[in-house]
């Protein structure tokens, strides 16, 4: 009798997750046992960081791939090239250089929390170096390809990992520092010019984040997803390292010292965006899309974020808005004659969306928590059932409504190119300021309420329901107007939304992009307004970048909410009060046994004595 | 007459695969108060793992004959569906179990979102909807009525009949066996119940492997009965689970039951005879959950939640 | 001390299911004055303090503050000048101890969603008013250096007093207080005390509920003693001290080893005191 193949399959696959538990049991075993031979030996530091710096810099120096991939010639010539030249590397391995030569450096220099500065080149390193070298052995079909093969060798990637490890435990000698507090009381002559240097260099990083991976016409070039994380991942070790030497807070309270001026500069910067390399047609539509996302996901942040309740359905509000100002735009399928103008459009979208908002909103007098994710839920379900059936015939049902046409305004559409002096814009920049605009009304809509007797009722709640009822705060109607202010602006960017992809479709307000929403917000920091954009352009840009990955981009969107809970509920860049809140609680392993020995909060301390 | 009577029993077998769901998410709900998104996946998961065994751990020998290659994809499917529902608890919502209720909530969404994407990925031919054979004796069974005849498959027949034999197990199980104890009592209070002496990890994995066992028997029998399924199969049939659970009253499986039978039956009759017609099945049952969500929290067989101050 | 009442509870009873956890109760709270309320554990307090600022519907009786019938909410009722703290501490742990105050002051603000949307003078002025009331407050309670700290890094106490704090910002006419001294240690509870005096000098009337007799008994002017759902004796604490009735219920033994009760009490919440505090320190440390 033959043996069914399954079983051999399922006896493969078993042993290779065995091996994967294996190397991560051994690397968790190995960091712990490091980390305690360290602990109380601070003057490891130096050789190590040292060590790790020249390991560093041979990474950068040898070969990475033995052979030439599929795609052709992995990037920055790491094929073959033994010191050829040792002045010429570019792309990742230039940063490898770079994050080796600042280990060798800053092991001779005063500087305050150095171990926090290494942990951060540590983590950078680290994802550069495991990113490309796991790539090439996926791409290359085996370990061969990053190792030797056919009498080539080519350690790069072994050695990058090494050096990589050695920094990071550089930072385990000893514990860590704080993060130094500088004085940000400082005058307008320094604060103004260097809150304008900042965002300036914001926004290069952010045109440099873009083009990365793109040929000069802007088209995606092979190998973009590699090209691209690894600058991700540099820029994201550049930056904890300034968090780390509390170079970030001092600025960030700087600018909320000065807080019209960074706006100012913020929005200006923002305008300028196409004007440096990332400005192409492409570009501008991805940025569109960004912005929308984040007008939408502050729109949510006030019902999550700052009231506490989880809205499954709110892409919801996005289509209301999307269909209203679609049926007011004299599109051929729009079941209105009129045309509005968009501004008109815009509010009228604004309003439905806000009076469906008030209404999907209204169970929250009754339903509490878990319930109420799942009445939004079904709001959502519900909204885009009658948009497939056409409802009233207001939505076009499977055929959509196409061929909305663009915006225009004295004469000149927004979707077309634009000159002014003689300097060619690309096409869609208006859309682009439009939104810009956008984002930065719902910003202020968000901190302004957030800052005031109504958010920090919002707040209220979200801690403690019936406290806050105790305040004397109408908890019902602060809720229905949490929902209503959030879908009022999830409504305007709708309208946007609308024009700019000139089709309204009922798939594009699926439960998962819903999901998507709330995982922007997650990501970015829950109440926090940076965090949004950020959580919004990564969760657009990312798939956009890795299109090698195509496939997998759901599967890591949902490893990615997974992790983020386990690991950093707080999400990239938290709200204050959020952080609060869940820094301390979210991460508690094995509550179980801790629990009734000690509750570490002084409210369940309570509960202790009676 | 007749239409009405073969739209109220494809509502009861609908109704039945439900019923099955819900009880995992009434569990789970009751012990942990965690709306497990995931279950629904784990139900669609068994169907696939069910499939796999057919084709691929089976011998020809048996896939001819229909009462071994059945119990072999009900052991598969069930033991998918066991490891999975065992590696969620210990990997993704253990670890939360004192975090604010959101983050158990949104990890939920992602393993859903994970385990939907991992089928569609590594099983062959998963992008589409895949044939699932069926498996079981294949006489119809005809009853005349005025105005017609009605036919009641013979899947549809088990379907109905394992769904209320597995409630009535399970109530007997809990009502009467130690773990059966156990979980109550961490359900009601699980600090007392661990001074008790009850091991409430134990209890609450035990929770997830009978829920997770449950939805393997529901995705065999979905298989079984439609004959084809596809990796949206998950999403859209534990939303109708969650919603029969809360309609129920979350924590009764009485409740789950008769929850599941009254949703599948206005899927069918509803999409035959209220406005909108199947077009809107959906949304009925949608409105519904959102009435019993607003008028009675509590469901049909639950005890209404006291606050504390 | 007598004057007109205030708060007045007229046979609130209240039955959860098939039980009874108070059948009833009548309570007249003159102006000015401070009122205990004592009791075994489960006597129902809690409960007749739900019924009071509205938690609770009671099944039947009425709640009146200066003759006006209070309604079952329980904004509404703070709004119409009733407020509470709750026995185990409730504050919003992730706002600062001002912000915790400021949140007090939610009715007694007149800003609305407009003001709050554009923030202009008035809103300004609002703010900057809501802003140094609270402060005054923190103050008054003796939290004044500490208002920038999150809540929930206080220690124990301070958190007890800041919930008061949070309460008399809501510019209660009564305030209701659940166990204030639960967990504090000899120092803490005189300082309650003296804060709970304070208080009454600035007209507002005091309800306290305690476990701890002797505090009661030397901090209010009436004492009203709850057993099983029932109000068993109520008087002036010299009276309701020689009660027998009142030891024996709330006791369950002859009189002469209450006082070794007492005592015993006592110590076991100083032990407590201590280890919350160790707590409530580590947690301050962390930071």
């Amino acid at each position: 009798m033959n043996i069914p193949p399954g079983w051999a399959w399922l006896g493969q696959a078993l042993l290779i997750i065995a091996g994967i538990i294996l190397v991560i049991w051994l690397c968790r075993l190995g960091e712990r046992r490091g980390t305690a031979y360290l602990a109380d030996r601070p003057a490891y530091l130096r050789p190590l960081a040292l060590l790790g710096g020249v390991l560093a810099l041979l990474s950068a120096l040898l070969p990475w791939v033995t052979f030439e991939l599929n795609d052709g010639v992995y990037p920055e010539l790491s094929t073959l090239q033994f010191f050829d030249e040792p002045w010429g590397v570019t792309g990742f391995r230039g940063f490898i250089l770079l994050l080796g030569l600042a280990s060798i450096v800053l092991a001779f220099v005063p500087i305050p929390a150095k171990r926090r500065v290494y942990r951060a080149i540590g983590l950078a390193l680290f994802g550069i170096t495991l990113f490309n070298t796991g790539f090439i052995i996926y791409y290359g079909g085996g370990i061969g390809a990053a190792t030797a093969a056919d009498g080539v060798v080519a350690f790069g990637g072994l050695v990058g990992l090494v050096a990589a490890a050695v920094v990071w435990f550089a930072h385990r000698s000893g514990p860590l520092e704080q993060v130094p507090l500088w004085n940000s009381k400082v005058s307008r002559a320094v604060a103004y010019p260097v809150l304008l240097l900042a965002f300036i260099a914001l926004l290069l990083v952010v045109a440099m984040l873009l083009r990365a991976g793109t040929t000069a016409d802007g088209d995606s070039r092979a190998y973009a997803g590699p090209i691209f994380l690894s600058l991700l991942f540099f820029i994201s070790g550049v930056i904890l390292a300034l968090n780390g030497l509390g170079f970030t807070k001092w600025l960030t309270d700087v600018s909320d010292k000065h807080r019209l001026w960074s706006v100012v500069v913020l929005l200006g910067c923002s305008i300028a965006l196409p004007f440096t390399e990332a400005g192409t047609d492409y570009w501008m539509t991805i940025a569109v899309n960004i912005g929308v996302y984040a007008a939408t996901a502050i729109g949510l942040n006030i019902v999550v974020g700052l009231a506490g309740l989880l809205d499954l359905g709110y892409i919801a509000f996005l289509g209301i808005g999307a269909y209203v100002a679609a049926n007011f735009s004299e599109a051929s399928a729009a079941a209105f004659g009129i045309k509005l103008p968009f501004l008109a459009a815009a509010i009228v979208a604004a309003v439905v969306a806000g009076v469906f908002g008030a209404i999907v909103g209204s169970p929250t007098l009754r339903v509490r928590g878990d319930y109420l994710a799942i009445v939004t839920l079904a709001f959502g379900e519900i909204f885009r059932k009658a948009a497939q059936n056409d409802i009233g015939g207001l939505t076009g049902g499977a055929n959509a409504i196409p061929d909305i046409p663009p915006i225009s305004a004295f004469g000149q559409s927004f979707s077309a190119p634009l000159e002014i002096g003689g300097v060619k814009l690309p096409s869609g920049v208006l859309y682009y300021i439009l939104v810009v605009v956008l984002v930065a009304v719902v910003m202020l809509v968000f901190a302004n309420l957030k800052d005031s007797r109504i958010g920090r009722a919002w707040i209220a709640i979200r801690e403690d329901e019936d406290a806050a009822r105790a305040m004397g705060i109408k908890t019902g109607q602060a809720k229905i107007l949490a929902f209503l202010i959030g879908a009022t602006l999830a409504g305007l960017a709708g309208a946007v939304f609308a024009h700019k992809t000139s089709t309204v479709a009922y798939d594009s307000f699926q439960f998962i992009e819903s999901v998507t929403l709330l995982a922007a917000v997650i990501l970015g920091g829950m109440a926090s307004i940076p965090g949004a954009v950020l959580g919004s352009a990564l969760l657009i840009v990312l798939p956009e970048k890795l299109r090698d990955f195509q496939d997998l981009r759901l599967f890591l969107f949902g490893l990615a909410l997974v992790l983020i809970m386990r690991f950093r509920p707080q999400g990239l860049i938290p709200d204050r009060h959020r952080r609060a809140e869940l820094a301390d609680e979210g991460v508690v392993e094995a509550p179980s046994q801790e629990h009734n020995v000690a509750d570490s909060t002084p409210g369940g301390g309570a509960a202790v004595t009676r | 007459m007749a239409t009405l009577l073969q739209q109220l029993i494809s509502g009861l077998v609908l109704g039945g695969q439900i019923a099955l769901i819900a009880l995992g998410y009434t569990m789970v709900y009751g012990i942990i108060q965690l709306i497990n998104f995931a279950h629904g996946e784990v139900f669609m998961v068994s169907v696939f793992g069910a499939l796999a065994t057919y084709n691929w751990f089976i011998p020809e020998s048996w896939q001819q004959t229909w009462p071994l290659a059945l119990l072999a994809m009900l052991v598969g499917a069930v033991v998918v569906a066991v490891v999975l529902a065992v590696l969620m608890e210990r990997f993704a919502y253990r670890p939360l179990r004192n975090a604010p209720r959101l983050a158990p909530l949104i990890t939920a969404l992602g393993v859903s979102v994970m385990l939907k994407e991992i089928v569609r990925l590594s099983f062959p031919g998963a992008t589409a909807a895949v044939h699932v054979p069926r498996a079981f004796w294949d006489e119809p069974i005809t009853f005349k009525v005025p105005g017609g005849t009605v036919v009641i498959g013979s899947t549809g027949l088990l379907v109905i009949v394992v769904a209320i034999v597995g409630a009535v197990l399970l109530q007997v199980y809990i009502s009467r066996s130690r773990m059966g104890r156990a979980m109550r009592a961490t359900a009601q209070d699980p600090d007392t119940a661990r001074l008790m002496g009850v091991d409430p990890n134990r209890t609450i994995v035990l929770t997830f492997v009978i829920g997770g066992a449950l939805a393997g028997v529901a995705g065999v029998l979905y298989g079984v009965h439609l004959n084809n399924v596809d990796t949206d199969a998950g999403f859209l049939t534990g939303i109708f689970a969650f919603t029969a659970a809360v309609l129920g009253g979350v924590g009764s499986i009485k409740g789950a039951v008769i929850g599941g039978f009254i949703i599948g039956v206005i899927k069918t009759v509803g999409g035959q005879y209220l406005p909108g017609g199947t077009a809107y099945d959906l949304v009925w049952i949608f409105v519904l959950l959102i009435l019993v969500l607003v008028f009675r929290p509590q469901g049909l067989f639950g005890e209404p939640e006291r606050v504390r101050a | 001390m007598t004057g007109t009442p205030v708060l007045a509870a007229r046979d609130v009873s209240m039955v959860f299911g098939g039980l009874t956890a108070l059948s009833e109760v009548n309570l007249t709270l003159d102006e000015g004055q401070i009122l205990g309320l004592i009791g075994p554990n489960g006597a129902g307090k809690t409960t007749f303090f739900n019924c009071l600022t509205g938690l609770y519907t009671p099944t039947r009786g009425t709640v009146t503050l200066r003759g006006t019938r209070l309604p079952s909410d329980p904004a509404a009722v703070t709004v119409a000048g009733v407020a509470r703290t709750f026995q185990n501490i409730r504050l919003f742990p992730s706002m600062t101890a001002l912000e915790n105050v400021v949140v007090g002051r939610h009715s007694r603000m007149k800003q609305g969603p407009l003001a709050s949307l554009f923030h202009g003078p008035a809103y300004r002025r609002g703010e900057q008013a809501a802003r140094d009331r609270s402060l005054e407050l923190l103050e008054f309670v003796g939290l004044g250096r500490v208002h920038d700290e999150l809540s929930r890094n206080l220690p124990y106490g301070d958190q007890r007093r800041l919930e008061i704090a949070r309460a008399l910002a809501t510019d209660p006419s009564v305030l209701l207080l659940d166990e204030p001294t639960a967990g504090m240690n000899p120092q803490e509870t005189e300082a309650t005390r003296q804060l709970i005096f304070a208080i009454r000098e600035t007209g507002v009337a005091v309800v306290v509920i305690e476990h701890d007799t002797k505090f009661i008994f030397s901090l209010c002017d009436h004492v009203s003693v709850l057993v099983q759902g029932k109000l068993l004796v109520e008087g002036t604490p010299d009276v309701v001290r020689g009660d027998p009735r009142v030891i024996e219920a709330y006791l369950g033994k002859p009189p002469d080893e209450v006082e070794a009760e007492v005592r015993h009490y006592a110590d076991e919440t100083a032990d407590h005191t201590q280890v919350i505090e160790l707590d409530g320190g580590s947690e301050g440390d962390k930071r």
